[in-house]
């Protein structure tokens, strides 16, 4: 009887140390199913989720205090520029600012360790302003890639947003007249790497969900490689001298290949994960969020 | 020897069924204390099935006899819900107005009548919207097996 305890004991440590360990890197549960299933390099076209849940869900099944949610731990020095920036966001992510667990990672970045109540922060996400990127693609619920012969849609489920990246062979667009949210994207393969540079971003998004700032200069090249039938690994590295003084490179991100989600009648595409000022600015801020965090309207 | 081991497992269990659910993402969560949970018997006022944050709002009578108008937000949002068959008239058809709730929330740090919900039973002892804390009843039968149970919060 002990013995049959221990293993189970050992099965369910086993398992939780092993499922914290793959959330925390935003791994997707693995499907030997799919190991020898053949795959085209070059095919990215599919839904993709960095969630393990079968179809992707789960709000990330991450943890929160792994920084999954991040773009990346290694922060490089800020500017005085960028310190201003940064200082000047306040994130509802991480590790509760003041809080005795925040002062018990001291280890971590600050930019991980300073969460606010959402109604005393300034996430632009919270007004249901649009993500951009690197952020949206840090969430781990769905992204459909949708491949056209001059183009790829990425569709983002939650916030229920698109982006598009030009592989017409245009020249990058480093200097926009009028920046943008997602910036403007092109996108080349470089051998089995398909690499997109993106330019003249809006510098209200934020790079992750801790509030790590940017500017309009800044370049984001992400480069993809799909290393099996039911992988896609991602890697990203900003530059941005006005707010970093060196590059900013992503911890790796790695996504399954999942089904299209469905709804409870069957019908089968991504969900309508939009943010509604309708429903969540004039609903639940006013209503949940503000007074939860001692704000009344 | 045994009994260590149960103790442990038992901790662990709590641990995983309890944290993760917690794990916040519209980052809404930081503004709840979990580790001080509070459980009432109340009557639902009014639900909304929205995106990313359905809400439940309810009264709560105190010792007193007097009503307090509480509200709460769900962690999974209805993308999540529909994975687990809690669609949206399903959802509502379970909280019409007047529907006997007890409910259990991470309350609001700032003092509010407000919390994030961490457990919600209806009168026949079914958990709604998938909402089960620990040591509450399986799940509903309508709910379908192999998906995975929507844990977080937007």
């Amino acid at each position: 009887m002990n013995i049959r305890l221990l293993t189970a004991g050992i099965s369910l440590a086993g398992t939780l140390v092993f499922t914290s360990g793959a959330l925390g890197q935003g791994g997707p549960a693995h499907n030997p199913a799919n190991d020898n299933k053949p795959y085209d390099k070059h095919d990215l076209k599919g839904v993709w989720s960095r969630n393990g849940s079968p179809l992707g869900y789960g709000g990330g099944g991450t943890c929160r205090d792994c920084g999954d949610r991040g773009y990346g731990v290694k922060v490089p020095e800020l500017t005085p520029l960028g310190q201003k920036m940064f200082d000047a966001n306040k994130p509802s992510y991480g590790r509760l600012l003041g809080s005795a667990d925040a002062a018990a990672h001291p280890e971590e970045h600050i930019g991980r360790r300073r969460a606010v109540p959402p109604a005393n922060g300034s996430d632009p996400y919270q007004y249901c302003n649009p993500q951009g990127i690197p952020r949206a693609l840090l969430y781990p619920d769905p992204v459909e890639f949708v491949v056209l012969p001059d183009r790829i849609y990425q569709m983002i489920e939650w916030g229920y947003a698109f982006r598009t990246i030009w592989t017409d062979g245009r020249a990058p667009l480093k200097d926009a007249d009028q920046p943008r949210w997602w910036g403007y994207s092109t996108g080349k393969w470089d051998g089995d790497t398909f690499v997109v540079d993106t330019y003249s971003f809006d510098e209200r998004t934020w790079v992750d969900f801790f509030g790590y700032p940017h500017s309009t200069d800044m370049h984001l090249q992400e480069r993809y490689k799909r290393t099996a039938y039911d992988v896609l690994e991602l890697s990203m590295t900003i530059e941005d001298p006005k707010v970093y003084k060196g590059p900013y490179v992503s911890d790796p991100k790695k996504f399954r290949l999942i089904d299209q989600p469905k709804t409870v009648d069957g019908w089968r595409s991504l969900m309508e994960d939009v943010c509604a000022p309708a429903d969540e600015v004039d609903q639940f801020d006013k209503r949940i969020r503000d007074p939860a965090g001692g704000v009344q309207h | 020897m045994k009994s260590k081991i149960l103790t442990w497992m038992a901790w662990m269990a709590a641990i995983a069924v309890f944290c993760i659910p917690l794990v916040a993402h519209h980052g809404t969560g930081v503004s709840y204390d979990a580790s001080k949970p509070v459980t009432f018997k109340a009557v639902v006022t009014e639900f909304h099935y929205a995106n990313p944050h359905p809400q439940l709002f309810f009264d709560v009578t105190d010792e007193k006899g007097d009503v307090v108008h509480w509200s709460g937000e769900f962690y999974p949002n209805p993308s999540q819900l529909v994975q687990e068959g809690w669609g949206k008239k399903r959802s509502e058809a379970a909280l019409v107005p007047g529907t006997q709730i007890t409910i259990t929330l991470a309350p609001s740090r700032a003092g509010a009548p407000v919390g994030a919900i961490l457990k919600l039973i209806n009168d026949k002892g079914e958990a709604l919207l998938g909402v089960l804390g620990p040591g509450g009843p399986p799940p509903v039968p309508e709910q379908k097996s192999g998906e995975q149970k929507p844990a977080e919060q937007k």
